[in-house]
């Protein structure tokens, strides 16, 4: 599988949220990607998001590409109850409607950030002719959006929903801040596709260097949520970031599992040999509680063997 | 709404009691309004009904216009015009009358997080299915729509209306997508909404808040809506705690009042009853 994505910068794998849900997603699952980061040549552009190419096929948005994803058993949302479940779908929901607009302005609309950040970044990033078209494109694509979704018709004017479009985003931080609360993930102990959905979309806001940053001082003011975004950074992007130690992990992991079913078939035989040896009816009782614990012994030391 | 303006409301709205001639705005319901605005509208009635504040419900054809975002439902109280659930329950609240006041950080949080999901995936289904599937837009929406206006007027806001949706299908990414998919979005919202009402009487255990109502006002709508095919109201149907979830409503809410209130919820009362 080979995913094709804008690259890193700031401290981070992607700039591009939807590239960051998608690399982060993988990592949490250990999905063993070929990352491809899209560069200066014409080959790599194939479209403005995150691309994932497993033979032919061809999965384009974070939403088809995590599902392609739980196809392929690569699933971080195994441990989530249905209601949990729910709850995930609700508030990628409310993330789309209420922060992404913020976010979209942030950085492709508002003139300061995009003229100083936005667009030297995507055409530095982008082959010759097409880096004076690009940058330009998405931004207006992000200033339809918003005035599509948020403004009123029949006259669409940016000025009207700015304000609405910002406190809308601030209480989306508060609420997921309120949400994740002291906890580490937001469900639990593991990392699911929720966490992947917000680092996502926090991330590039938190780590960016941007000359307006109304959005990223709000953020700032909620602490949980800036120690969520570092704790991600550190345990699942440190140093190794071109996916060797996922995919190795995967390795060492899968062995381990045909050895300890080596292990257990062999174990079966000696019981099988021992019940052939020992066919008189007085013994079996004796025999069964006498043989279980070494069999499971002798697993568990391999097991310890095996570990580095 | 600016922020001033926003302050200033709500500021001369809790000096004001709830006035007795309050109306609520909203499209004639038999022949024109369609799926999307009936539930919006329903939303709006249902959440005034829990606070208890009593409205005026009436029909006008030309409601859409008339509403300042142009978009129904729209409310007249006092000197004030607000439009649209969000706004209005936050006028409401500013008033002293809230149902959410209950709920701590988290509850809130998850609230509102399904609200948007109704509104993400339902009310955007909702406009699929009514501006960009072709059978239902020439069967029921054109002749609805354009019902209150005669030619040449009728064919010109009916193609407005149609490019301005498309516009925001093709913003949001959902022009590529076929009937089916969209269908399939409304299961997996009608799933995730099932799941998280489990056998509570309301989403959040005994109290109703604004999101039972606008989760009442779309299923109820889906439930009792003839469309060109029932593929629609079929999806909902699965989740048998969403219909009780809606029945319940519909009686404690609607069939109660019918000898204080007026016509209109009247006839929402008494129009195709819940299967």
């Amino acid at each position: 599988m080979e995913l094709r994505f804008w690259g890193g910068d700031w401290g981070l794998p992607s700039v591009h949220p939807e590239s960051l849900v998608v690399l982060t997603y993988a990592r949490f699952v250990g999905a063993p990607l070929k990352l491809n980061p899209v560069d200066y040549t014409w080959s790599s552009i194939q479209g403005f998001g995150p691309i994932l190419i497993s033979k032919d096929e061809v999965t384009t948005q974070p939403t088809n590409i995590l599902n392609f994803l739980r196809k392929q058993k690569y699933n971080a949302d195994y441990v989530l109850s249905a209601r949990e479940g729910s709850d995930t779908l609700a508030y990628i929901a409310l993330l789309e409607e209420k922060l992404l607009p913020a976010m979209l302005h942030t950085f492709w609309v508002d003139a300061e950030n995009y003229s100083s950040v936005t667009r030297p970044w995507y055409s530095s990033h982008t082959p010759f002719p097409l880096r004076f078209y690009l940058p330009g494109k998405m931004s207006r694509e992000a200033l339809n959006r918003i005035l599509v979704t948020k403004g009123k018709p029949p006259l669409y004017s940016l000025n009207e929903v700015e304000a609405q479009v910002y406190k809308d985003a601030k209480e989306c931080l508060n609420l997921l801040s309120n949400r994740l609360g002291a906890s580490r993930y937001f469900f639990a102990e593991m990392p699911t596709s929720l966490d992947a959905f917000v680092f996502g979309y926090l991330a590039p806001l938190y780590k960016a260097h941007l000359p307006k940053v109304q959005l990223k001082e709000h953020l700032k003011q909620l602490p949980n949520l800036c120690e969520f975004c570092d704790h991600i950074l550190s345990a699942y992007f440190t140093q190794n970031a071109e996916g060797s130690s996922p995919a190795g992990q995967e390795a060492i992991d899968a062995n381990l599992q045909k050895l300890t079913q080596l292990v257990n078939k062999e174990s079966n035989l000696i019981e099988k040999m021992d019940d052939n040896l020992r066919s008189s009816p007085q013994n079996r009782p004796q025999k069964l509680t006498a043989l279980h614990p070494p069999a499971s012994t002798a697993n568990k030391d391999s097991s310890q063997f095996l570990t580095p | 709404m600016s922020l001033v303006t926003d302050a200033f409301v709500s500021q001369i709205a809790a000096v004001e009691p709830w006035p007795e001639n309050a109306t609520l705005y909203q499209p004639l319901k038999s022949e024109q309004v369609l799926l999307s605005d009936n539930a919006s509208c329903l939303a709006v009635q249902a959440f005034l009904q829990m606070c208890n504040l009593p409205v005026q419900v009436v029909c006008r054809a030309n409601a859409e216009y008339m509403s300042p975002s142009g978009k129904v439902p729209f409310i007249h109280v006092g000197n004030q015009v607000i439009s649209e659930l969000g706004p209005i329950v936050q006028f409401v609240k500013a008033k002293g009358h809230s149902l959410s006041d209950g709920l701590d950080e988290v509850q809130r949080a998850e609230m509102k997080a399904y609200m948007e999901l109704v509104n993400n995936m339902l009310l955007t289904a909702e406009l699929y299915i009514q501006w960009c599937d072709e059978a239902t837009l020439e069967e029921i929406t054109q002749p609805r729509y354009s019902s209150p206006y005669s030619w040449p007027l009728n064919s010109i806001l009916v193609l407005q209306k149609k490019w301005e949706i498309k516009r925001k299908m093709k913003a949001i990414g959902w022009s590529g997508k076929t009937l089916e998919q969209v269908y399939d979005d409304v299961d997996q919202c009608c799933q995730a909404l099932s799941q998280r009402l489990g056998s509570q009487s309301y989403f959040f255990n005994k109290q109703p808040t604004e999101l039972d109502a606008l989760v009442f006002g779309h299923l109820f709508t889906i439930l009792t809506t003839q469309l060109t095919n029932d593929e629609l109201r079929e999806k909902v149907k699965n989740y048998s705690n969403l219909i009780a979830f809606c029945r319940r409503i519909e009686q404690s809410y609607f069939e109660d009042h019918d000898r204080d209130s007026t016509g209109s919820s009247m006839r929402l009362s008494k129009g195709p009853a819940l299967p």
